[in-house]
Protein backbone atom coordinates (compact mmCIF):
# COMPACT_ATOMS: atom_id res chain seq x y z
CA UNK A 1 0.00 0.00 0.00
CA UNK A 2 2.85 2.37 0.86
CA UNK A 3 4.38 1.55 -2.48
CA UNK A 4 1.07 2.43 -4.18
CA UNK A 5 0.62 5.57 -2.14
CA UNK A 6 3.77 7.00 -3.64
CA UNK A 7 2.46 6.15 -7.11
CA UNK A 8 -0.89 7.83 -6.37
CA UNK A 9 0.76 11.00 -5.15
CA UNK A 10 3.15 11.17 -8.09
CA UNK A 11 0.25 10.62 -10.51
CA UNK A 12 -1.86 13.24 -8.73
CA UNK A 13 0.91 15.85 -8.95
CA UNK A 14 1.51 15.00 -12.60
CA UNK A 15 -2.16 15.53 -13.40
CA UNK A 16 -2.25 18.63 -11.21
CA UNK A 17 0.51 20.24 -13.27
CA UNK A 18 -0.92 19.15 -16.58
CA UNK A 19 -4.48 20.35 -16.10
CA UNK A 20 -3.28 23.83 -15.13
CA UNK A 21 -6.30 25.86 -16.30
CA UNK A 22 -8.94 23.51 -14.93
CA UNK A 23 -7.03 23.27 -11.68
CA UNK A 24 -7.00 27.05 -11.33
CA UNK A 25 -10.75 27.20 -12.03
CA UNK A 26 -11.47 24.54 -9.42
CA UNK A 27 -9.27 26.24 -6.82
CA UNK A 28 -10.93 29.60 -7.55
CA UNK A 29 -14.42 28.14 -7.16
CA UNK A 30 -13.63 26.55 -3.84
CA UNK A 31 -11.92 29.71 -2.62
CA UNK A 32 -14.94 31.91 -3.41
CA UNK A 33 -17.38 29.56 -1.71
CA UNK A 34 -15.25 29.22 1.37
CA UNK A 35 -14.90 33.00 1.66
CA UNK A 36 -18.71 33.32 1.58
CA UNK A 37 -18.94 30.54 4.13
CA UNK A 38 -16.34 32.18 6.36
CA UNK A 39 -17.96 35.62 6.14
CA UNK A 40 -21.22 34.08 7.29
CA UNK A 41 -19.57 32.32 10.24
CA UNK A 42 -17.83 35.52 11.31
CA UNK A 43 -21.11 37.44 11.04
CA UNK A 44 -22.96 34.98 13.26
CA UNK A 45 -20.16 34.86 15.83
CA UNK A 46 -20.02 38.65 16.00
CA UNK A 47 -23.77 39.19 16.23
CA UNK A 48 -23.92 36.62 18.99
CA UNK A 49 -21.13 38.41 20.78
CA UNK A 50 -22.89 41.79 20.54
CA UNK A 51 -26.15 40.37 21.89
CA UNK A 52 -24.27 38.62 24.67
CA UNK A 53 -22.59 41.86 25.70
CA UNK A 54 -25.74 43.95 25.60
CA UNK A 55 -28.00 41.51 27.40
CA UNK A 56 -25.56 41.17 30.26
CA UNK A 57 -27.05 44.50 31.34
CA UNK A 58 -30.57 43.72 32.50
CA UNK A 59 -30.49 47.18 33.97
CA UNK A 60 -33.00 49.98 34.22
CA UNK A 61 -31.56 53.40 34.92
CA UNK A 62 -33.94 55.62 36.89
CA UNK A 63 -32.98 59.30 37.15
CA UNK A 64 -33.81 61.80 39.89
CA UNK A 65 -33.41 65.39 38.71
CA UNK A 66 -33.96 67.11 42.04
CA UNK A 67 -31.67 67.41 45.03
CA UNK A 68 -32.29 64.64 47.62
CA UNK A 69 -30.66 63.75 50.92
CA UNK A 70 -28.95 60.45 51.56
CA UNK A 71 -31.88 59.36 53.78
CA UNK A 72 -34.38 60.09 51.04
CA UNK A 73 -32.23 58.15 48.65
CA UNK A 74 -32.13 55.21 51.06
CA UNK A 75 -35.92 55.21 51.39
CA UNK A 76 -36.39 55.31 47.63
CA UNK A 77 -33.87 52.50 47.15
CA UNK A 78 -35.85 50.34 49.62
CA UNK A 79 -39.12 51.12 47.90
CA UNK A 80 -37.77 50.30 44.47
CA UNK A 81 -36.33 46.97 45.66
CA UNK A 82 -39.82 45.93 46.83
CA UNK A 83 -41.16 45.90 43.25
CA UNK A 84 -41.65 42.27 42.21
CA UNK A 85 -39.06 41.01 39.69
CA UNK A 86 -36.38 43.34 40.97
CA UNK A 87 -33.18 41.63 41.97
CA UNK A 88 -31.07 44.48 43.18
CA UNK A 89 -31.09 48.28 43.35
CA UNK A 90 -27.94 50.40 43.44
CA UNK A 91 -27.75 54.11 44.09
CA UNK A 92 -25.23 56.28 42.31
CA UNK A 93 -25.15 59.86 43.53
CA UNK A 94 -24.59 62.57 40.98
CA UNK A 95 -21.18 63.31 42.51
CA UNK A 96 -20.09 59.70 42.15
CA UNK A 97 -21.39 59.56 38.60
CA UNK A 98 -19.57 62.75 37.68
CA UNK A 99 -16.33 61.50 39.18
CA UNK A 100 -16.58 58.18 37.29
CA UNK A 101 -17.52 59.94 34.07
CA UNK A 102 -14.48 62.21 34.30
CA UNK A 103 -12.25 59.23 35.04
CA UNK A 104 -13.60 57.23 32.09
CA UNK A 105 -13.03 59.99 29.59
CA UNK A 106 -10.03 61.68 31.15
CA UNK A 107 -7.69 60.49 28.43
CA UNK A 108 -9.93 61.74 25.64
CA UNK A 109 -10.94 65.20 26.71
CA UNK A 110 -10.76 67.56 29.65
CA UNK A 111 -14.44 67.68 30.55
CA UNK A 112 -13.73 69.76 33.60
CA UNK A 113 -12.51 72.52 31.34
CA UNK A 114 -15.64 72.55 29.23
CA UNK A 115 -18.34 71.99 31.82
CA UNK A 116 -17.77 73.43 35.27
CA UNK A 117 -20.99 72.29 36.94
CA UNK A 118 -21.96 68.67 37.32
CA UNK A 119 -24.73 68.10 34.74
CA UNK A 120 -25.59 64.55 35.86
CA UNK A 121 -28.65 63.48 37.89
CA UNK A 122 -28.78 61.01 40.79
CA UNK A 123 -29.31 57.51 39.40
CA UNK A 124 -30.85 54.28 40.68
CA UNK A 125 -29.67 51.18 38.79
CA UNK A 126 -32.52 48.66 39.01
CA UNK A 127 -31.49 45.14 38.05
CA UNK A 128 -34.30 42.72 37.07
CA UNK A 129 -34.20 38.92 37.05
CA UNK A 130 -35.10 38.20 33.41
CA UNK A 131 -35.11 40.27 30.20
CA UNK A 132 -38.91 40.15 29.79
CA UNK A 133 -39.34 41.81 33.21
CA UNK A 134 -37.52 44.94 32.09
CA UNK A 135 -40.44 46.68 30.38
CA UNK A 136 -43.13 46.16 33.12
CA UNK A 137 -40.73 46.96 35.97
CA UNK A 138 -39.53 50.08 34.18
CA UNK A 139 -43.13 51.26 33.90
CA UNK A 140 -43.73 50.86 37.66
CA UNK A 141 -40.41 52.55 38.46
CA UNK A 142 -41.25 55.53 36.28
CA UNK A 143 -44.49 56.14 38.25
CA UNK A 144 -42.71 56.33 41.59
CA UNK A 145 -42.54 59.81 43.09
CA UNK A 146 -39.23 61.58 42.59
CA UNK A 147 -38.29 59.58 39.49
CA UNK A 148 -38.10 61.89 36.51
CA UNK A 149 -36.95 59.60 33.78
CA UNK A 150 -36.32 55.88 33.05
CA UNK A 151 -33.96 54.28 30.49
CA UNK A 152 -33.51 50.64 29.48
CA UNK A 153 -32.30 48.69 26.47
CA UNK A 154 -34.83 45.83 26.57
CA UNK A 155 -36.38 46.39 23.20
CA UNK A 156 -33.02 46.50 21.52
CA UNK A 157 -32.06 43.18 23.11
CA UNK A 158 -35.22 41.49 21.85
CA UNK A 159 -34.66 42.82 18.37
CA UNK A 160 -31.02 41.75 18.36
CA UNK A 161 -31.96 38.26 19.49
CA UNK A 162 -34.52 37.96 16.69
CA UNK A 163 -31.93 39.21 14.23
CA UNK A 164 -29.33 36.70 15.37
CA UNK A 165 -31.69 33.75 15.09
CA UNK A 166 -32.82 34.96 11.68
CA UNK A 167 -29.20 35.21 10.56
CA UNK A 168 -28.52 31.73 11.94
CA UNK A 169 -31.45 30.08 10.15
CA UNK A 170 -31.16 32.05 6.92
CA UNK A 171 -27.39 31.77 6.91
CA UNK A 172 -27.45 28.02 7.48
CA UNK A 173 -29.77 27.57 4.50
CA UNK A 174 -27.55 29.87 2.45
CA UNK A 175 -24.41 27.96 3.42
CA UNK A 176 -26.00 24.60 2.58
CA UNK A 177 -27.09 25.91 -0.83
CA UNK A 178 -23.70 27.45 -1.54
CA UNK A 179 -21.95 24.26 -0.45
CA UNK A 180 -24.12 22.14 -2.76
CA UNK A 181 -23.54 24.58 -5.62
CA UNK A 182 -19.78 24.45 -5.04
CA UNK A 183 -19.83 20.69 -4.91
CA UNK A 184 -21.61 20.60 -8.29
CA UNK A 185 -19.15 23.05 -9.80
CA UNK A 186 -16.17 21.19 -8.37
CA UNK A 187 -17.59 17.87 -9.60
CA UNK A 188 -17.93 19.24 -13.12
CA UNK A 189 -14.58 20.98 -13.08
CA UNK A 190 -12.73 17.89 -11.95
CA UNK A 191 -14.78 15.89 -14.45
CA UNK A 192 -13.14 17.89 -17.17
CA UNK A 193 -9.70 17.00 -15.85
CA UNK A 194 -10.81 13.37 -15.68
CA UNK A 195 -12.16 13.43 -19.23
CA UNK A 196 -8.91 15.04 -20.40
CA UNK A 197 -7.17 11.92 -19.14
CA UNK A 198 -9.64 9.49 -20.66
CA UNK A 199 -6.98 7.73 -22.73
CA UNK A 200 -4.80 7.28 -19.67
CA UNK A 201 -7.72 5.82 -17.77
CA UNK A 202 -8.63 3.53 -20.68
CA UNK A 203 -5.05 2.24 -20.86
CA UNK A 204 -4.90 1.81 -17.09
CA UNK A 205 -8.08 -0.24 -17.25
CA UNK A 206 -6.77 -2.34 -20.15
CA UNK A 207 -3.58 -3.26 -18.34
CA UNK A 208 -5.63 -4.41 -15.37
CA UNK A 209 -5.95 -1.46 -12.99
CA UNK A 210 -8.88 -1.67 -10.60
CA UNK A 211 -11.33 1.24 -10.40
CA UNK A 212 -10.05 2.05 -6.94
CA UNK A 213 -6.54 2.30 -8.30
CA UNK A 214 -7.67 4.65 -11.07
CA UNK A 215 -9.60 6.81 -8.60
CA UNK A 216 -6.92 7.47 -5.97
CA UNK A 217 -4.74 9.91 -7.92
CA UNK A 218 -7.81 11.98 -8.80
CA UNK A 219 -9.01 11.99 -5.20
CA UNK A 220 -5.60 13.12 -3.97
CA UNK A 221 -5.64 15.81 -6.65
CA UNK A 222 -9.09 16.87 -5.40
CA UNK A 223 -7.92 17.07 -1.81
CA UNK A 224 -4.91 19.12 -2.93
CA UNK A 225 -7.16 21.52 -4.85
CA UNK A 226 -9.45 21.77 -1.82
CA UNK A 227 -6.63 22.48 0.62
CA UNK A 228 -5.14 25.18 -1.61
CA UNK A 229 -8.62 26.73 -1.99
CA UNK A 230 -9.06 26.54 1.78
CA UNK A 231 -5.73 28.19 2.53
CA UNK A 232 -6.34 30.94 -0.05
CA UNK A 233 -9.78 31.72 1.38
CA UNK A 234 -8.27 31.71 4.86
CA UNK A 235 -5.67 34.28 3.80
CA UNK A 236 -8.28 36.46 2.07
CA UNK A 237 -10.59 36.34 5.05
CA UNK A 238 -7.92 36.81 7.71
CA UNK A 239 -6.41 39.87 6.04
CA UNK A 240 -9.79 41.52 5.44
CA UNK A 241 -11.22 40.63 8.84
CA UNK A 242 -8.16 41.79 10.74
CA UNK A 243 -8.16 45.15 8.98
CA UNK A 244 -11.94 45.46 9.47
CA UNK A 245 -11.61 44.61 13.16
CA UNK A 246 -8.90 47.24 13.49
CA UNK A 247 -11.08 49.86 11.76
CA UNK A 248 -14.06 49.05 13.96
CA UNK A 249 -12.06 49.07 17.17
CA UNK A 250 -10.73 52.54 16.42
CA UNK A 251 -13.87 54.18 14.98
CA UNK A 252 -16.66 52.32 16.82
CA UNK A 253 -14.95 51.23 20.06
CA UNK A 254 -18.27 50.35 21.77
CA UNK A 255 -18.98 47.56 19.18
CA UNK A 256 -17.65 44.36 20.74
CA UNK A 257 -16.06 42.75 17.65
CA UNK A 258 -14.67 39.22 18.10
CA UNK A 259 -10.87 39.15 18.19
CA UNK A 260 -10.52 35.95 20.18
CA UNK A 261 -7.77 33.98 18.44
CA UNK A 262 -9.22 30.62 19.40
CA UNK A 263 -12.70 31.29 17.97
CA UNK A 264 -11.24 32.71 14.76
CA UNK A 265 -8.76 29.84 14.53
CA UNK A 266 -11.60 27.31 14.75
CA UNK A 267 -13.46 29.12 11.95
CA UNK A 268 -10.37 29.13 9.74
CA UNK A 269 -9.66 25.46 10.40
CA UNK A 270 -13.27 24.59 9.53
CA UNK A 271 -12.84 26.45 6.24
CA UNK A 272 -9.70 24.57 5.22
CA UNK A 273 -11.25 21.24 6.27
CA UNK A 274 -14.42 21.98 4.33
CA UNK A 275 -12.27 22.86 1.33
CA UNK A 276 -10.44 19.55 1.37
CA UNK A 277 -13.69 17.62 1.90
CA UNK A 278 -15.31 19.45 -1.02
CA UNK A 279 -12.31 18.73 -3.24
CA UNK A 280 -12.20 15.08 -2.26
CA UNK A 281 -15.94 14.54 -2.66
CA UNK A 282 -15.98 16.42 -5.96
CA UNK A 283 -13.15 14.29 -7.34
CA UNK A 284 -14.68 11.07 -6.07
CA UNK A 285 -18.10 11.76 -7.56
CA UNK A 286 -16.76 12.90 -10.91
CA UNK A 287 -14.26 10.08 -11.40
CA UNK A 288 -16.85 7.50 -10.34
CA UNK A 289 -19.33 8.92 -12.82
CA UNK A 290 -16.80 8.86 -15.65
CA UNK A 291 -15.72 5.30 -14.80
CA UNK A 292 -19.32 4.15 -14.69
CA UNK A 293 -20.28 5.84 -17.93
CA UNK A 294 -17.22 5.04 -20.02
CA UNK A 295 -15.68 1.80 -18.90
CA UNK B 1 -7.05 -22.03 -22.85
CA UNK B 2 -9.70 -20.08 -24.73
CA UNK B 3 -13.14 -21.37 -25.58
CA UNK B 4 -16.06 -19.65 -27.24
CA UNK B 5 -19.36 -21.52 -27.12
CA UNK B 6 -22.28 -20.31 -29.28
CA UNK B 7 -21.20 -16.71 -28.85
CA UNK B 8 -23.18 -13.93 -30.51
CA UNK B 9 -22.74 -10.21 -30.18
CA UNK B 10 -25.27 -7.54 -31.03
CA UNK B 11 -24.41 -3.93 -30.24
CA UNK B 12 -27.01 -1.84 -28.41
CA UNK B 13 -27.79 0.06 -31.62
CA UNK B 14 -28.95 -3.23 -33.16
CA UNK B 15 -25.91 -4.03 -35.32
CA UNK B 16 -25.14 -7.74 -35.34
CA UNK B 17 -21.40 -8.38 -35.32
CA UNK B 18 -20.86 -12.02 -34.42
CA UNK B 19 -23.16 -14.99 -34.93
CA UNK B 20 -22.94 -18.24 -33.11
CA UNK B 21 -19.15 -18.42 -32.83
CA UNK B 22 -17.61 -21.69 -31.62
CA UNK B 23 -13.85 -21.67 -31.17
CA UNK B 24 -11.28 -23.58 -29.15
CA UNK B 25 -7.72 -22.36 -28.72
CA UNK B 26 -5.28 -24.49 -26.78
CA UNK B 27 -2.41 -23.54 -24.52
CA UNK B 28 0.62 -21.96 -26.24
CA UNK B 29 -1.03 -21.99 -29.66
CA UNK B 30 -0.35 -19.31 -32.26
CA UNK B 31 -3.51 -18.36 -34.14
CA UNK B 32 -4.21 -15.86 -36.91
CA UNK B 33 -7.70 -14.42 -37.07
CA UNK B 34 -8.19 -13.14 -40.63
CA UNK B 35 -10.94 -11.48 -42.59
CA UNK B 36 -11.92 -8.21 -44.21
CA UNK B 37 -12.39 -5.02 -42.19
CA UNK B 38 -15.68 -5.03 -40.35
CA UNK B 39 -15.89 -8.83 -40.29
CA UNK B 40 -15.86 -8.88 -36.47
CA UNK B 41 -12.19 -9.59 -35.68
CA UNK B 42 -11.79 -6.69 -33.26
CA UNK B 43 -15.06 -7.49 -31.52
CA UNK B 44 -13.93 -11.10 -31.10
CA UNK B 45 -10.73 -9.87 -29.41
CA UNK B 46 -12.65 -7.43 -27.22
CA UNK B 47 -14.88 -10.24 -25.96
CA UNK B 48 -11.78 -12.03 -24.67
CA UNK B 49 -10.58 -9.17 -22.46
CA UNK B 50 -14.11 -8.07 -21.61
CA UNK B 51 -13.98 -4.72 -23.33
CA UNK B 52 -17.25 -5.99 -24.77
CA UNK B 53 -19.68 -8.45 -23.30
CA UNK B 54 -21.15 -11.30 -25.36
CA UNK B 55 -24.89 -10.94 -26.00
CA UNK B 56 -25.28 -14.70 -25.69
CA UNK B 57 -23.08 -17.76 -25.33
CA UNK B 58 -20.02 -18.39 -23.16
CA UNK B 59 -16.55 -16.91 -23.43
CA UNK B 60 -14.11 -18.94 -21.36
CA UNK B 61 -10.55 -17.70 -20.81
CA UNK B 62 -8.21 -19.77 -18.66
CA UNK B 63 -11.18 -21.72 -17.19
CA UNK B 64 -13.06 -18.54 -16.25
CA UNK B 65 -16.38 -17.56 -17.81
CA UNK B 66 -15.51 -14.02 -18.81
CA UNK B 67 -19.10 -12.93 -19.49
CA UNK B 68 -20.05 -13.83 -15.91
CA UNK B 69 -17.37 -11.66 -14.30
CA UNK B 70 -18.45 -8.70 -12.18
CA UNK B 71 -16.83 -5.34 -13.03
CA UNK B 72 -14.65 -5.75 -9.93
CA UNK B 73 -13.18 -8.98 -11.27
CA UNK B 74 -12.40 -7.74 -14.79
CA UNK B 75 -9.04 -6.10 -13.85
CA UNK B 76 -7.73 -9.47 -12.64
CA UNK B 77 -8.73 -11.12 -15.94
CA UNK B 78 -6.84 -8.43 -17.83
CA UNK B 79 -3.66 -8.98 -15.84
CA UNK B 80 -3.57 -12.41 -17.48
CA UNK B 81 -3.93 -11.03 -20.98
CA UNK B 82 -1.41 -8.84 -22.76
CA UNK B 83 -2.94 -6.62 -25.43
CA UNK B 84 -1.20 -5.12 -28.46
CA UNK B 85 -3.02 -2.44 -30.46
CA UNK B 86 -2.77 -1.25 -34.03
CA UNK B 87 -2.44 2.34 -32.77
CA UNK B 88 -0.09 1.33 -29.91
CA UNK B 89 -1.96 3.35 -27.22
CA UNK B 90 1.22 4.54 -25.56
CA UNK B 91 0.96 7.41 -23.07
CA UNK B 92 2.51 10.33 -24.97
CA UNK B 93 4.02 12.18 -22.01
CA UNK B 94 5.86 9.19 -20.61
CA UNK B 95 9.05 7.52 -21.76
CA UNK B 96 9.14 3.98 -23.10
CA UNK B 97 10.36 2.80 -19.71
CA UNK B 98 7.55 4.59 -17.88
CA UNK B 99 4.94 3.27 -20.30
CA UNK B 100 6.03 -0.30 -19.70
CA UNK B 101 6.44 0.23 -15.96
CA UNK B 102 2.95 1.74 -15.85
CA UNK B 103 1.40 -1.65 -16.60
CA UNK B 104 3.18 -3.11 -13.59
CA UNK B 105 2.54 -0.20 -11.27
CA UNK B 106 -1.22 -0.25 -11.75
CA UNK B 107 -1.24 -3.85 -10.63
CA UNK B 108 0.46 -2.77 -7.42
CA UNK B 109 3.70 -4.63 -8.15
CA UNK B 110 6.49 -3.99 -5.65
CA UNK B 111 8.82 -1.29 -6.80
CA UNK B 112 11.95 -3.36 -6.41
CA UNK B 113 10.89 -5.85 -9.06
CA UNK B 114 9.49 -3.30 -11.52
CA UNK B 115 12.80 -2.05 -12.86
CA UNK B 116 14.17 -5.53 -13.42
CA UNK B 117 10.99 -6.78 -15.17
CA UNK B 118 10.73 -3.70 -17.39
CA UNK B 119 14.35 -4.07 -18.44
CA UNK B 120 13.83 -7.74 -19.26
CA UNK B 121 10.76 -6.95 -21.37
CA UNK B 122 12.56 -4.13 -23.19
CA UNK B 123 15.50 -6.40 -23.87
CA UNK B 124 13.22 -9.10 -25.26
CA UNK B 125 11.65 -6.67 -27.77
CA UNK B 126 15.00 -5.03 -28.55
CA UNK B 127 14.13 -1.62 -27.12
CA UNK B 128 16.63 -1.39 -24.28
CA UNK B 129 18.55 1.51 -25.79
CA UNK B 130 15.32 3.44 -26.50
CA UNK B 131 14.10 3.13 -22.89
CA UNK B 132 14.28 6.87 -22.20
CA UNK B 133 12.72 8.03 -25.48
CA UNK B 134 9.22 9.48 -25.64
CA UNK B 135 6.67 7.89 -28.00
CA UNK B 136 6.76 10.74 -30.52
CA UNK B 137 10.50 10.21 -30.93
CA UNK B 138 9.94 6.61 -32.01
CA UNK B 139 9.33 5.04 -35.42
CA UNK B 140 6.14 3.00 -35.95
CA UNK B 141 8.01 -0.26 -35.47
CA UNK B 142 9.61 0.98 -32.24
CA UNK B 143 6.24 2.11 -30.90
CA UNK B 144 4.84 -1.33 -31.60
CA UNK B 145 7.80 -2.93 -29.83
CA UNK B 146 7.21 -0.70 -26.82
CA UNK B 147 3.53 -1.66 -26.89
CA UNK B 148 4.47 -5.36 -26.99
CA UNK B 149 6.89 -4.88 -24.10
CA UNK B 150 4.08 -3.35 -22.07
CA UNK B 151 1.79 -6.25 -22.98
CA UNK B 152 4.24 -8.94 -21.86
CA UNK B 153 5.97 -7.25 -18.90
CA UNK B 154 3.46 -8.90 -16.59
CA UNK B 155 4.27 -12.34 -18.13
CA UNK B 156 0.65 -13.06 -19.05
CA UNK B 157 -0.24 -16.53 -20.39
CA UNK B 158 -2.18 -14.96 -23.28
CA UNK B 159 -1.17 -12.26 -25.76
CA UNK B 160 -3.77 -10.64 -28.04
CA UNK B 161 -2.59 -8.52 -30.96
CA UNK B 162 -5.28 -6.66 -32.89
CA UNK B 163 -3.92 -5.69 -36.32
CA UNK B 164 -0.41 -5.19 -34.89
CA UNK B 165 1.07 -4.52 -38.32
CA UNK B 166 -1.78 -2.38 -39.64
CA UNK B 167 0.28 0.83 -39.60
CA UNK B 168 3.68 -0.65 -40.49
CA UNK B 169 5.67 -1.19 -43.67
CA UNK B 170 6.25 -4.81 -44.86
CA UNK B 171 9.76 -5.25 -43.43
CA UNK B 172 8.83 -3.84 -40.03
CA UNK B 173 5.63 -5.89 -40.05
CA UNK B 174 7.67 -9.00 -40.56
CA UNK B 175 9.96 -8.09 -37.63
CA UNK B 176 6.96 -7.59 -35.39
CA UNK B 177 5.44 -10.95 -36.36
CA UNK B 178 8.80 -12.62 -35.69
CA UNK B 179 8.78 -11.00 -32.26
CA UNK B 180 5.26 -12.31 -31.55
CA UNK B 181 6.43 -15.75 -32.68
CA UNK B 182 9.35 -15.53 -30.26
CA UNK B 183 6.98 -14.66 -27.44
CA UNK B 184 4.76 -17.60 -28.42
CA UNK B 185 7.77 -19.92 -28.09
CA UNK B 186 8.18 -18.65 -24.51
CA UNK B 187 4.98 -20.48 -23.57
CA UNK B 188 2.46 -17.76 -24.37
CA UNK B 189 -0.77 -18.28 -26.25
CA UNK B 190 -0.76 -15.72 -29.06
CA UNK B 191 -3.76 -14.58 -31.09
CA UNK B 192 -3.12 -12.15 -33.94
CA UNK B 193 -5.86 -10.55 -35.97
CA UNK B 194 -4.67 -9.30 -39.34
CA UNK B 195 -5.47 -8.85 -42.97
CA UNK B 196 -1.84 -9.01 -44.00
CA UNK B 197 -1.93 -11.84 -46.53
CA UNK B 198 1.80 -12.38 -47.06
CA UNK B 199 2.53 -12.73 -43.37
CA UNK B 200 -0.20 -15.28 -42.82
CA UNK B 201 0.88 -17.25 -45.88
CA UNK B 202 4.56 -17.25 -44.86
CA UNK B 203 4.01 -18.19 -41.21
CA UNK B 204 1.90 -21.30 -41.92
CA UNK B 205 0.06 -21.30 -38.62
CA UNK B 206 -3.50 -21.99 -37.59
CA UNK B 207 -5.87 -19.61 -39.41
CA UNK B 208 -9.40 -18.73 -38.31
CA UNK B 209 -11.21 -16.81 -41.04
CA UNK B 210 -14.18 -14.62 -40.20
CA UNK B 211 -16.61 -13.15 -42.70
CA UNK B 212 -19.76 -11.22 -41.82
CA UNK B 213 -19.54 -12.29 -38.21
CA UNK B 214 -19.23 -16.02 -38.88
CA UNK B 215 -16.24 -18.37 -38.79
CA UNK B 216 -15.95 -19.57 -42.37
CA UNK B 217 -12.71 -21.53 -41.99
CA UNK B 218 -10.50 -22.91 -39.23
CA UNK B 219 -7.38 -24.49 -40.64
CA UNK B 220 -4.12 -25.74 -39.17
CA UNK B 221 -0.99 -24.60 -41.07
CA UNK B 222 -3.25 -22.46 -43.22
CA UNK B 223 -2.84 -19.55 -45.59
CA UNK B 224 -4.80 -16.34 -45.91
CA UNK B 225 -7.03 -17.84 -48.60
CA UNK B 226 -8.18 -21.42 -49.05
Amino acid sequence: MFNNLEFFIVEALRSFRRGALMTVVAIGTITVTLVIFGVFLLLVVNLGNIVGNVSSGLDISAYVDQPITLEQAGAMQLELSKISGVQKVDFISRDEAWKKFKEDFSDQLEIGEIVQDNPLPHTFIVKVRTPDLIAPVAKIVSQKPGISNVRYSGKLIEQMKALVSAVRVGGSILVILVTIATLLIVVNTIRLTVLARETDIYIMKLVGATNTFVKYPFIIEGVLIGIIGGVLSFLVLKVSYDSLAFQVSTTLPFLPIVTNGFVLGVIYIIMVLLGSILGMLGAYISVSRVLKAEF
Amino acid sequence: MIQLINVSKTYPNGTDVLYNINLNIGKEEFVFVVGPSGAGKTTLMKLLYRDEKASSGKVIVDKVDVSALTPDQVPYLRRNIGIVFQDYKLLPKRTVFENVAFALRVTGAPRSSIRRKVMQALELVGMLRRANAFPDELSGGEKQRACIARAIVNAPPILLADEPTGNLDPTTSWDIIQLLDKINKRNTTVIVSTHNKSIVDDMKRRVVAIENGRIVRDQMLGGYNV
